[in-house]
């Protein structure tokens, strides 16, 4: 009979133990929230919401891009030159034949494929993923600059309006990639890559296609940093081969700060959203502080380090008790 | 009755690493209803004929075959559709995934292209009610402890509806009272028909659950035969050509050595407030069920973590060793169970992993002194018989090679008080032979080993004296004749002695 009353139970419980060891990263998050929401109050109406939620997106996704792979084990370090591809084929492609809808195609394919590629090299000739990514980003900022040697292209008024005008757009398209996300872990393959990060024999020999899973890591990961690279795009109303660089690291900074392990299998998606969340409103708030650049930096790498070592010395202190 | 078609079968299969041939033309035939054993020493080529059995690897020649038809390419997953299921001795557990999700990881329930949650909790509760797992079916694994992952590996198995079950060491991290579960489960599935294969170092345990028994030796079959009739001694023979009494050396007479550890009111991790003394020149072996605080005892004593004693003196100094850079200097060393990951740099070679402990003393005004290394070096491997090129990689070795390794090592440190724990766990037989020899002659020699182990006859025919812990508290102190396996497991499951009788 429990087994009867009990369906859907366990899907449930799964996800509510997934927020275990979160609840200081949500907390400082909110914290964080209500002090930019104190500096900033045009954040609580609707185009204060849309303009914040704009600079945060592409960041968001470049970090599930990101932690994608390091869930299953890798890293990527061509995510910044995969968004400046985006943005370069997005503003070169959307004056052709096929317009708006052929650019995010065109964008679309070209992240999934450079992914894939990339994830066969890494799968099936068992190269080190983060060796791999670096020759790619040096490749694939080449075939950027070839796209297009300076900033420019065309991108639809209409286009940037709606992306990145008064209107939440952007974070609804958060909201349904997050809902796809939840949709792809609940297949077999989607835990796959979990399984396949944490112990990749294990994983073989229980019949999970580790390989293809791997190929299909990196080419979700590919697609979600070329998008961002659109989306850039139409936030800037042009192309820049260079525009993505600062987001490789920040990618990383982010999926750390979420608690995303570099081992595989460590971490949640919702943790590296929630740190790309925390890293984007710092950013904010200590621009709105007047902090100089400098001190930003400083004080970026500072809470970084701080977010990972907290965690651990609690850990440590818990044990000794 | 068991001429039925095999539903698994080998058939003159070999298989090579890099030039060595592991297997040289083996057959094996697992036939419904039967539980059939695979035995031989460690390197004999089990695990190898365990992947072939089941997909991980492919044959170099030879062919596998499932119902008396050849398998053409053969996957994990292929054997999955053919009904075939292992129960893996490195667990294949995924640590941050909850139990249901392990358990139906490679064979889960599908809607709509979705895992359907609803349908895997139905079967994944069946299991765990068979295997006896009441742990929320929503617990990360990361969260149990070995024994119980290992109930879940088994309830993995299970769960893919197996026709054909192979089972490598199952127990090896069991508790008596898991393994028992195991042995039911093993006799219901026989009667319904399973075909089982059975690898276990636990003669005792073959003996009572097998029919049927293959022997490999060094890549070939030496015994295929029933076990009808054939008791401990002969399948020991069977395996090595020895008798059991050989395993273990003569227990020499007590003599009492000076005292090296004395502790009261002593607690660290799992074990509370336990009093607990050892002298020069003893085998004290510390048992119990599986995670009742022998390894904290060990590492307390060891200061790798923080312990608290009432009253503590450890090798004629008062209080116990602050940290493990003390403790080495008082003259204790410690082998970790877990010697893949605690107790050896895998990739480097044997010869680096002997000499990293005594690297700062060898050297010669802050430079490395090679001469004096090389000759440490092949002073050891003589001592400890490792046999062959010492640039190998460790990891190139055997489980019990390994584990030599990883004892020497502390050697040239001329340690007064060897902590070990579990030190033959995975070890073949003959490899065990040589550890408790050793053992012996450190115990000869004045020094004092204290040895946790999981592995009963060990703390019978090897030590003087025997703690059983419960709980984190001190069940029994055995010593002498008082040392019985009904003794230890009595104490170990909490049962008094004339319940344990009766």
């Amino acid at each position: 009979m429990s087994a009867v009353s009990s369906t859907g139970w366990l899907y449930g419980a799964i996800q509510k133990r997934r927020n275990r060891g979160l609840g200081g990263l949500y907390l400082v998050v909110a914290a964080f929230l209500v002090l930019y929401a104190v500096l900033f109050p045009g954040i609580l109406s609707v185009g204060g919401f849309s303009k914040f939620t704009q600079n945060w997106f592409p960041l968001a996704l470049v970090t599930m891009a990101q932690a994608l792979l390091m869930l299953n084990g890798g890293i990527t370090l061509a995510i910044g030159p995969l968004v400046s591809l985006g943005a370069v084929i997005a503003a070169t492609t959307m004056e052709g034949v096929f317009g708006v809808p052929g650019g995010f195609v065109a964008v679309a394919l070209a992240g999934l494929a450079i992914g894939a590629v990339t994830g066969v090299i890494v799968a099936h000739l068992r190269l080190p993923a983060i060796i791999v990514t670096l020759a790619g980003s040096f490749i694939i900022t080449g075939v950027a600059l070839i796209l297009l040697p300076r900033p420019g292209g065309f991108i639809p008024d209409w286009l940037s309006n709606g992306l990145a005008g008064h209107t939440p757009v952007a974070f609804l398209l958060l909201v349904v990639i997050l809902l796809g996300w939840k949709a792809f872990l609940a297949t077999p393959l989607g835990l796959g890559i979990y399984a396949a990060g944490d112990n990749p024999v294990g994983a073989f020999r229980s019949g999970v296609p580790v390989e293809r899973a791997k190929v299909v890591a990196f080419a979700l990961s590919g697609l979600l940093a070329a998008l961002a690279g659109l989306f850039v795009a139409a936030q800037t109303g042009s192309g820049d081969p260079i525009i993505g660089t600062p987001f490789t690291l920040n990618s990383i900074a982010a999926a750390v700060l979420g608690g995303v392990g570099f081992l595989g299998g460590k971490g949640t998606m919702r943790g590296a959203i929630c740190g790309s969340l925390l890293l984007s409103v710092m950013i904010n708030v200590m621009f709105f502080l007047g902090f100089p650049p400098v001190a930003q930096y400083v004080a970026q790498g500072l809470i970084i380090v701080g977010a990972v070592a907290v965690p651990e010395l609690l850990g440590a202190w818990r044990a000794r008790r | 009755m068991t001429d039925a078609t095999p539903l698994l079968e080998a058939r003159q299969v070999f298989k090579g690493f890099f030039g060595n041939p592991v297997l040289k033309g083996v057959d094996i035939a697992l036939r419904p209803g039967r539980v059939h054993a695979l035995l031989g020493e460690n390197g004999a080529g089990k695990s190898t004929l365990i992947n072939l059995l089941s997909g991980a690897l492919q044959p170099d020649s030879g062919a596998i075959l499932v119902d008396g038809r050849p398998a053409g390419r053969f996957s994990p997953a292929a054997a999955r559709a053919a009904g075939i299921a292992v129960v893996q001795q490195e667990l294949s557990l995924t640590a941050d995934l909850s139990i249901a999700e392990n358990i139906g990881l490679g064979a889960f329930p599908r809607r709509f292209g979705l895992i359907d949650y609803a349908a895997l909790h139905r079967g994944v509760r069946e299991v765990c009610d068979l295997v006896g797992l009441i742990e929320p079916l929503d617990m990360p694994v990361a969260d149990l402890a070995l024994g119980r992952r290992q109930m879940v590996e088994i309830a993995k198995a299970l769960y893919r509806k197996p026709r054909v079950l192979i089972l490598d060491e199952p127990t090896s991290s069991l508790s008596a009272h898991e393994a028992g579960i195991l042995a039911g489960l093993i006799g219901t599935l026989r009667d319904r028909g399973t075909a089982l294969l059975y690898i276990s170092h636990r003669l005792n345990e073959v003996q009572a659950l097998c029919s049927h028994v293959t022997v490999l030796k060094d890549g070939g079959v030496t015994a295929d035969q029933s076990l009808d009739g054939i008791d401990g001694e002969g399948l020991v023979r069977l395996m090595v050509g020895r008798k059991t009494g050989d395993l273990f050396p003569p227990r020499p007479a007590p003599s009492a050595g000076a005292l090296r550890i004395s502790v009261e009111g002593f607690s660290a991790g799992l074990v509370r407030n336990i009093g607990f003394s050892a002298r020069a020149g003893e085998i004290v072996g510390i048992g119990g069920l599986v995670g009742q605080g022998q390894e904290d005892l060990l590492l307390g004593l060891y200061g790798a973590i923080p312990a608290g004693a009432g009253k503590a003196e450890v090798c004629g100094k008062p209080g116990l060793p602050a940290h493990v850079g003390a403790a080495n200097a008082a003259g204790i060393v410690y082998v970790p169970a877990d010697r893949k990951h605690e107790g050896l740099v895998l990739p480097h070679s044997i010869a680096s992993n002997l000499i990293l402990p005594s690297l700062g003393r060898l050297a010669r005004g802050g430079l490395r002194d090679r001469a004096a290394e090389t000759g440490l070096i092949a002073d050891l491997a003589r001592r400890l018989t490792i046999k062959g090129d010492v640039a190998r990689p460790v990891q190139a070795l055997s489980g019990g090679n390994q584990q030599k390794v990883a004892l020497a090592k502390w050697l040239p440190l001329d340690p007064a008080v060897l902590l070990l724990n579990d030190p033959t766990r995975g070890v073949d037989i003959e490899t065990k032979r040589e550890i408790y020899l050793m053992l012996r002659a450190f115990a000869a020699e004045g020094r004092l080993v204290i040895l946790a182990s999981s592995d009963t006859p060990e703390l019978v025919h090897l030590c003087d004296r025997v703690v059983i812990l419960r709980e984190g508290e001190v069940a029994a102190r055995l010593s002498g004749d008082a040392i019985t396996e009904e003794a230890i497991v009595g104490a170990a499951m909490g049962i008094d002695r004339k319940g344990a009788a009766a």
